[in-house]
């Protein structure tokens, strides 16, 4: 018995992997990048040093702004500004396109095509494809959204990338945003990276007692079936934490404070957002004239 | 020795039929170290919990401190305040202890709740992560930490309320070496301290080593024996009863031993309990 070695691997196909594994990968990727995000906020760089109160601001500042510009290559202007932000703040600008690209970019995109068509927008035609001919007014106004939505969700993402998520909660709990609601994320977050962790190494079970990936339809099956239990554990869990909460004198209302008491100042950053802001609003109004 | 809880006949139904605990008739006096023993299932982290107030008897009465615990006198908040600061309850698993965004709103999360003043509430943060070396992991999210530092973190979130009754629910689950001889230690402190600490477990090392009581629960979810460690150890009947120890065959040089086996301990006198097979 002791002896006895496997056969050598004599080439043949290479099984595709399974939808649960391709899950469980996607899961692990997602647990890797929360973890990246610590990694990252730590990193010297320019938006690191801001306090994290103002770069809340500024999140509300730039939104707005992007949702005020009419004008694509000032919107354009916006999306390289936060590439050169990002640069600046030791954040690779090819990683964070990647980034702003899968996570809103594409999804933009696939909303506006259809809008770039004569189907939806009346106009002079671009390209002409029957039915389905591009339209200079469609697609004029397919890439002002496109923008629009990069530009906002970008310089969001490298604000929120660029602090930890316990700095973003505090933030908001100063900011006076209900303790409740600052307590519900903080829970959220630590319970999603706990389950997920969770699937994980279900799936890391089951794979070490199979022996081929199985069906689709069978795969599927086993992901739903987790997904069912990881459903009744959360709500355990749920109940297991408020009685936590409960045996620590909780009644209701959250009360938390914050470990370092955040000297005032670190407004100039706050200023200059406005400035800026306001300057692309009124280059924008000047052009649209 | 005045009583810090009496319980007088406690049955406790999760729904019809899901007893977990069954007639249960019981007081722990005040700074007693007591270790509740019994396999999975018999019915000791309910049993903490209705010491700690988070669930109520079916049947009987629990009284704490003096006063009846129950569903309506937690309502009254100078009680629930005074109990709360009172009794601090270690959970099994130290993940649904870290419901804050990091370890320094952790450990000051109880004091805050107990309403008191930021000043005071910071000094005893910073008292108890300094007694527990756990100042580093202030920042640190709760899934940033490992499991030995969320078990220091937890029981941190608990001392900052300077509690008198320490309940701890399998303290030694999941801890390496290194970190269940530091919590061994913290229990012996708190020992000398003169807190009340019921641990409930079926590590029958830790209860030996820090309670000067154990009390067992069967698998019928009533006690079936209560006494000093010495003498409840010896029932070696009882335990394996109660499923706290097993039989167990293993082999040194050409002879094969059998003997009880219990969690994290060998009662193992080689020579007088051998059997050749």
């Amino acid at each position: 018995m002791c002896d006895a070695d496997i056969a050598p691997i004599a080439g043949g196909r290479k099984a595709a992997p399974s939808l649960a594994r391709r899950t469980a990968e996607a899961i692990g990727r997602h647990i890797g990048e929360v973890l990246d995000n610590e990694e990252v906020a730590a990193r010297p760089g320019l938006l690191q040093r801001i306090d994290p109160r103002v770069k809340v601001l500024s999140i509300v500042l730039f939104s707005v702004t992007a949702s005020l510009l009419r004008s694509p290559w000032l919107l354009l202007a916006m999306v390289l500004a936060a590439l050169g932000l990002a640069a600046a703040s030791a954040v690779h600008p090819a990683s964070f396109a990647r980034k702003v690209w899968g996570s809103a970019g594409l999804l933009a995109v696939l909303l506006a095509a259809p809008a770039m068509t004569q189907l939806i927008t009346p106009g002079p035609v671009l390209v002409r494809l029957g039915p389905l001919s591009l339209t200079t007014t469609g697609v004029l106004g397919a890439v002002t959204l496109v923008l629009r939505v990069v530009a906002s969700a970008g310089i969001a993402l490298l604000i929120v990338w660029t602090m930890r998520w316990t700095d973003l909660l505090r933030a908001l709990s100063s900011l006076k945003v209900p303790d409740v609601v600052v307590a519900t994320l903080a829970m959220t977050q630590k319970q999603i990276v706990s389950l997920m962790r969770t699937v994980q190494q279900m799936h890391l079970a089951r794979e070490s007692r199979t022996l081929d990936v199985g069906t689709t339809a069978e795969n599927r099956k086993w992901v739903v079936g987790r997904m069912a239990f990881v459903v009744q554990k959360s709500i355990k869990t749920a109940d297991d934490v408020y009685d936590a909460m409960l045996s620590r004198g909780f009644t209701g209302a959250v009360r938390t404070i914050s470990r370092e008491r955040r000297p005032g100042g670190q407004w100039a950053w706050l200023i200059a957002a406005i400035v800026t802001c306001g300057a692309f609003v009124a280059v924008d109004r000047l052009v649209a004239r | 020795m005045n009583a810090d809880f009496v319980l007088s006949g406690v049955r406790h139904e999760y729904r019809k039929g899901a007893e977990a605990l069954s007639g249960i008739d019981l007081t722990i006096g005040c700074g007693e170290q007591v270790a509740v023993l019994g396999a999975n299932g018999s019915g000791k982290s309910t049993l903490l919990k209705m010491l700690d107030g988070l669930v109520f008897p079916t049947a009987g009465t629990v009284t704490a401190f003096g006063q009846p615990l129950t569903e309506d006198s937690l309502e009254h908040a100078d009680f629930r305040r005074e109990f709360r600061s009172r009794v601090g309850f270690v959970f099994q698993d130290a993940d649904v202890q870290m419901f804050c965004s990091n370890a320094f709103e952790e450990l000051a999360f109880g004091p805050l709740q107990l309403g008191l003043p930021e000043e005071e509430v910071r000094e005893r943060v910073e008292e108890v992560a300094r007694n527990l070396r756990i100042e580093r992991l202030f920042d640190r999210p709760p899934y940033a930490l490992s499991g030995g530092e969320k078990k220091r973190v937890a029981i941190g979130s608990v001392l900052t309320m300077r509690p008198h009754v320490l309940l701890l629910d399998e303290p030694t689950n999941a801890l390496d070496p290194r970190s269940q001889v530091w919590l061994l230690d913290l229990l012996g402190e708190l020992k000398a301290a003169g807190h009340t600490v019921v641990i409930a477990t079926h590590d029958l090392s830790i209860a030996e080593e820090m309670a000067d009581r154990l009390v067992v629960l069967s698998e019928e979810h009533v006690v079936v024996a209560d006494g000093s460690p010495a003498a409840v150890l010896a029932q070696r009947e009882l335990l394996l009863q109660v499923n706290l120890i097993h039989e167990h065959a293993h082999r040194h040089g050409g002879v094969t031993h059998v003997h009880e086996h219990g969690h994290h301990s060998h009662a193992h006198e080689h020579g007088a309990s051998e059997s050749d097979d």
